[in-house]
């Protein structure tokens, strides 16, 4: 009974993984950046969720679970925006510097976001309002319960990965993303604009960051400036443990890693979580060095 | 003969700010006050900072001490001990005369070494792992009491009062939370009690459903959590969500309101606390005094304990100046260790200090979360 109860603790924790693993894949399929701006891009989609419900809940009490839709899609542009201004200023310039100066201008991104988190919300936890989400669990036989807001937050999860995955199997665009991901200048031969490629996975991967970081946020009701960081860890080791670059292989990283963190807390203890989920990733990662979707090149993103 | 003109002029244009230098620290008293302005303890920190700048603001209107005005030197250490030494070295370098802090049992270890190497008179007023005074530092005191006394209360309490049986014992590996577990789990078997849960969380989480979920199938009569108060918050919030129903004792490390936002009302409601009495149960007028002047300074209330253990810290230091006339460490720390005895603390009374440098006697009491969220004092103590 304990195990299925883990096993839903662990498919919920895997599935915030996965939502922010595909940022983080995403730009390495087009780029070979790894964008360590992109846990803190979640994390301000967190406290732009928080500054869109207050506002708008005190314009209008009445409106309560509604006032999520309009927040969540003015979260979801602003930090695309974002994303998008950080890839002009801060990565487009070092295009053509190597690979360790767009690395570390990530890393210099990522600190000033956290930064201007802290300086603008302060550094003590931030709680959303109460009473906007679903209550409630259902009984699963024997102990195990899943929460109502569980079931919202696999099932948005699974819709935006499978969505994703449709937009670069099924659409002209999605199919030059992954011509670019294979190589910019014969993609630019056959009349792909891979500015505009790039800009576009700027704006998708940041704004399903950013809605990442609101359903996090709401999920667990309170955070604080170091939400990105602990998040963006975890995330990006999802993204290499399934492959990095790879879409799917982000989707299974995640859940993977949130199990194999939850049972680990759970039949071990929460002290030895980390070193048994990192040393089941040395072994993934021994033998099969691109990670576990990692071969499949053709479809890289 | 003009180079040695020029060499003279230079030297002595080159020595003029040291001279300088001297007069001015003849002037100031200068006090260091260490802590985590930012941070994940940044509301312990800044409320630090809150409550000691305004003593010495009043210090310095009323005359300043010894005649001289007081300068306070703040340092942030975020919480962290590898930041905490950092600023500890600074501190040391502003020529500071006492340093009040760190908040954490965790930062003061590091930043305690580096106070004692230079000699420096230091008063925690709020780090309460045991093990900081058993170092044989002769200038290092506390203001707050040791963990094994918190320790001590708490098994009486889960076992007195709430006839507990099995019990749990959650703690966070900082150094305070786990000394503090340690502790409680010795004295509850010591009354008998089946200590059957004993683990550790890690701070860093935002998710505890995994243990949560071992916690609930271990069928205790109690489960008492020593750690953080931004972790108990998650712990009642999610344990509340996986439809638990355990009885929550918390240490005083979660004795903080905001517990009860990141829980949420429901889910914190009948949550038992040990820990020192809040400001606005202090019953002394030196403390209804400081509250009363806090609310007029910041527009609300001091609600940690904490930030009037760091008021009892620089009253402390400011009292031994007074009557040793002196700001040498080493004659404060005597003062302290042989002849403070019985004063009027605003956080109840200072019977003195032990040899280590601990504060006599206890304060503890137990609190319980009332439906409102607001925390008031158990009808039942042990």
């Amino acid at each position: 009974m304990q195990f299925i109860q883990q096993l839903i603790n662990g498919l919920t924790i895997g599935a915030f993984y996965s939502l922010v693993a595909l940022g983080y894949t995403m730009v390495y399929g087009v780029l070979k950046l790894i964008n360590f701006s992109h846990g803190d891009l979640f994390m301000w989609g967190a406290y732009l969720g928080l500054t869109g419900l207050n506002v708008l809940l005190a314009l209008l009490p009445q409106a309560g679970a509604w006032a999520i839709l309009p927040v969540v899609i003015i979260v979801m542009t602003t930090v695309a925006l974002v994303g998008v201004l950080v890839e002009r200023v801060a990565y487009r310039p070092l295009r053509t510097a190597g690979r360790l100066a767009p690395v570390i201008s990530a890393l210099g991104v990522a600190f000033i976001l956290e930064s201007l988190a802290r300086n603008i919300y302060g550094a003590s936890w931030k709680t959303y309002p109460t009473g906007i989400t679903p209550t409630g669990r259902i009984a699963l036989g024997g102990d195990a319960r899943v929460s109502v807001m569980q079931i919202v937050v696999l099932a948005i999860s699974f819709l935006i990965m499978g969505a994703l995955y449709l937009f670069v199997q099924r659409t002209r665009t999605g199919t030059a993303m992954r011509a670019v991901s294979l190589d910019h200048d014969i993609s630019r031969l056959m009349g792909i604009d891979v500015d505009r490629i790039i800009a576009i996975v700027f704006v998708i991967g940041p704004g399903l960051g950013g809605v990442a970081g609101m359903i996090v946020a709401l999920y667990y009701g309170s955070f604080d400036f170091t939400l990105g960081w602990t998040f963006g860890l975890k995330a990006f080791i999802a993204a290499i443990m399934g492959g990095i670059g790879n879409i799917p292989g982000a989707m299974l990283g995640g859940m993977i890693l949130g199990i194999i963190e939850t049972l680990g807390a759970g039949y071990i203890s929460p002290q030895w979580k980390d070193v048994i989920a990192y040393v089941i990733l040395i072994i993934i990662l021994i033998f099969r060095p691109t990670g576990l979707l990692g071969e499949r090149m053709a479809e890289k993103l | 003969m003009s180079r040695k003109f020029t060499l003279l002029f230079l030297s002595l244009v080159l020595t003029l700010p040291l001279f300088a230098g001297c007069q001015k620290e003849a002037e100031v008293i200068k006090i260091g006050l260490e802590g985590p302005m930012t941070g994940d303890y940044a509301y312990e920190g800044q409320g630090f900072e809150k409550a000691v700048r305004l003593l010495v603001d009043q210090t310095n209107a009323a005359g300043g001490l010894l005649g001289r005005q007081i300068e306070l030197v703040i340092e942030d250490d975020a919480g962290d001990p590898a930041q905490a030494a950092l600023v500890a070295q600074r501190l040391v370098d502003a020529e500071v005369v006492a340093v009040i802090g760190a908040y954490n049992s965790t930062a003061t270890e590091p930043a305690s070494e580096i106070y004692n190497d230079a000699g420096l008179f230091h008063i925690t007023p709020s780090s309460t792992a045991t093990g900081l005074t058993q170092k044989g530092f002769q200038r290092f005191f506390r203001v707050c009491f040791l963990d094994d006394r918190q320790g001590l209360f708490a098994a009486k309490f889960i076992d007195g009062v709430l006839n507990a049986k099995n019990i749990g014992i959650l703690h966070d590996n900082s150094t305070y939370a786990q000394g503090l577990a340690d502790h409680t789990k010795r004295y509850a078997e010591e009354l008998g009690l089946n200590v059957v849960f004993y683990d550790a969380i890690n701070p860093d989480d935002q998710d505890f459903s995994p243990i949560l979920t071992n916690i609930g199938a271990a069928e205790l009569d109690a489960i008492y959590f020593t750690g953080y108060h931004a972790q108990g918050g998650l712990l009642l919030k999610q344990s509340g969500e996986l439809g638990l129903d355990l009885t929550w004792v918390m240490g005083n490390a979660s004795n903080n309101p905001e517990m009860v936002q990141i829980a949420g009302l429901a889910n914190a409601a009948g949550t038992y606390i040990t820990t020192e009495p809040l400001p606005k149960d202090v019953d002394y007028p030196e403390a209804k005094k400081f509250v009363a002047d806090f609310e007029a300074e910041y527009a609300m209330s001091p609600d940690s304990v904490w930030w009037m253990m760091a008021a009892e810290a620089f009253n402390v230091i400011r009292y031994a100046i007074e009557q040793t006339e002196s700001t040498d460490s080493q004659v404060l720390a005597e003062f302290l260790h042989n002849e403070a005895k019985n004063l009027n603390g605003i956080t109840g009374p200072i019977l003195g200090w032990d040899e280590k440098g601990d504060r006599l006697g206890t304060i503890h009491v137990a609190y319980i979360i009332n439906e409102s969220g607001e925390f008031i004092m158990n009808p039942q103590q042990p």
